[in-house]
């Protein structure tokens, strides 16, 4: 099933399969480790709803949800 | 073309993990997560970040006033000394007015500088301001168009604008960062405090908390209003994206956070050293000037300023020739209005300084002459490392511009306002 990283619940894991969004933010992203293929796992949402913190390669990142929505990930 | 790299490198770097590394399946759950289901809580974490804030400002001022009275009696047994020593004169004055005077003043905050610091240390290492800025982000970006990371100069602004300013490097984009920049001085810096604590001690001595929190609180409306305006109209545009790394919580070692303390605070000491020392002299000549004069009267160059300047601010409630001087020295550091004040009334600090201002101030005046002075402009210090920050002259002189007309228009609502009301 193809979802959107922000629509995860927290717990939930997936894999990437494709990264959208301009060039700047798509190249940071990537450089995070944001790649085709690496697992991401939803961590704890802030207490205002937004940011995330996202799990990826074994440390924690925190994403705003417009841009989590650039992420396309299956679910596992 | 940069994406393909970056998609090599990590697919060349999931080939060795795969060869080389294994992995047991199951999440285990780590001390960061435990901490962090606490301070990243739903209803707690807003809480948890304020109370935060308010036990460092707690620990740094219970802890610094001591020393500080300590610096204090120690300058002015070195001013007694030397007078005695060199008895009345051009010198002595020159180093005991002047140097001692401005330096003097200035260095009865280095302690709680410094300790604001270290506790600013001890939580950036911890990986705690990492959470704020988590905690703080939608806050920050829907309500004020800035970023989570423009939290953290503003904090620092608490404890002196200069190293708030430095801290703007943390921010990617650029509008975001001169943004910041513009809206740290109106944070009110421990420099500030000693113009509250006098004002406050002459005329509202019954709610001495209460008036000086709503300063505080006055100064933080105003940046985020500032913010506000600025965002969307100068500053237009999509700020940075919120990708920031959420380290694992670490215990702090003593070394580390001694270093990054030292860090800040050096450049707190160097930059204020010289301009403080320079501008003290400065001062000192042009109120012993012209020759003849009584050191900083009404016949002195700087007396004149000030009697020239004061009717701008006579709808302010405070039109006398002594604040305008004040008000002129406080450019230069926002303490030296107190120290001023007492030259100028020729009394020192303490009781008999109250009761000069009770001739000069009422209630109302008093409150209105904070707000302008919590607001009027940044300090020397500051206007250098916003210029030094943003590699031009633009940008501080925007700031000092703008944050004259904001503070002559708060502190005029603040007098006419009150006058209104029937306050006196």
């Amino acid at each position: 099933m193809i979802e959107i990283l922000s629509e995860l619940t927290q717990g939930q894991t997936g894999k990437i399969i494709a990264l959208n969004g301009e060039g700047g933010l798509k190249k940071h992203l990537m450089e995070m480790g944001f790649v085709k293929g690496a697992e991401v796992k939803m961590g704890r949402v802030a207490p205002l709803g937004d940011p995330v913190e996202i799990k990826i390669k074994g440390y924690s990142i925190s994403l705003r949800k417009e841009e989590a929505q650039n992420i396309e990930i299956e679910i596992l | 073309m940069d994406t393909t790299i970056v998609d090599a490198r990590y697919g060349f770097i999931a080939g060795i993990i795969q060869e080389s590394v294994k992995k047991p399946k199951i999440d285990k759950i780590t001390r960061s997560d435990i901490i962090d289901r606490i301070v990243t809580h739903k209803y707690l974490g807003i809480p948890i970040f304020l109370f935060i804030m308010w036990l460092t400002f707690q620990i740094t001022f219970t802890l610094g006033a001591p020393l500080k009275d300590g610096i204090d009696s120690g300058f002015s047994f070195l001013a007694s000394a030397v007078s005695t020593y060199l008895g009345d004169g051009i010198l002595s004055s020159l180093i005991v007015d002047g140097i001692i005077g401005g330096v003097g003043s200035i260095a009865t905050f280095i302690p709680t500088i410094f300790l604001l610091f270290l506790i600013l240390s001890i939580l950036e290492d911890s990986g705690y301001l990492a959470r704020a800025a988590f905690v703080m982000d939608k806050f920050m970006h829907k309500l004020v168009g800035l970023h989570g990371k423009s939290f953290i100069p503003m904090i620092l602004g608490f404890g002196c604008c200069v190293p708030g300013i430095m801290a703007t490097r943390t921010l990617e984009n650029e509008k975001d960062r001169i943004l910041t920049m513009l809206i740290v001085p109106f944070m009110s810096c421990s420099a500030r405090l000693p113009i509250y604590v006098l004002f406050v001690g002459a005329f509202f001595s019954a709610f001495q908390g209460w008036i000086i929190f709503s300063l505080y609180l006055l100064g933080i409306v105003v940046a985020i209003l500032v913010a506000f305006i600025l965002k969307n109209t100068l500053f237009k545009g999509m700020s940075a994206p919120f990708v920031m790394e959420l380290p694992p919580y670490r215990l702090p070692t003593v070394k580390g956070a001694l270093i990054h303390m030292w860090e800040r605070g050096y450049i707190f000491l160097k930059k204020m050293g010289t301009v403080i020392l320079v501008f003290s002299i400065l001062i000192w000549i042009l109120s012993s000037l012209p020759m003849g004069v009584e050191y900083a009267s009404q016949e002195s160059i700087t007396g004149q300023m000030g009697t020239v300047i004061s009717p701008v601010f006579e709808p302010l409630g405070f039109g006398n020739w002594q604040s305008s001087v004040a008000l002129i020295f406080g450019f230069f550091a926002k303490e030296v209005v107190v120290s001023t004040f007492g030259t100028l009334y020729g009394v020192g600090d303490g009781d008999a300084l109250v009761t000069a201002l009770h001739t000069t101030f009422t209630p109302l005046s008093g409150y209105a002459f904070m707000v302008f002075a919590l607001l009027y402009i940044p300090c020397v210090a500051t206007f250098i490392a916003i210029r030094r920050e943003t590699n031009s002259w633009r940008w501080p002189l925007f700031s000092a511009v703008g944050s004259l007309i904001i503070a002559w228009v708060a502190a005029f609502l603040v007098f006419q306002g009150g006058t209104l009301l029937g306050f006196a």
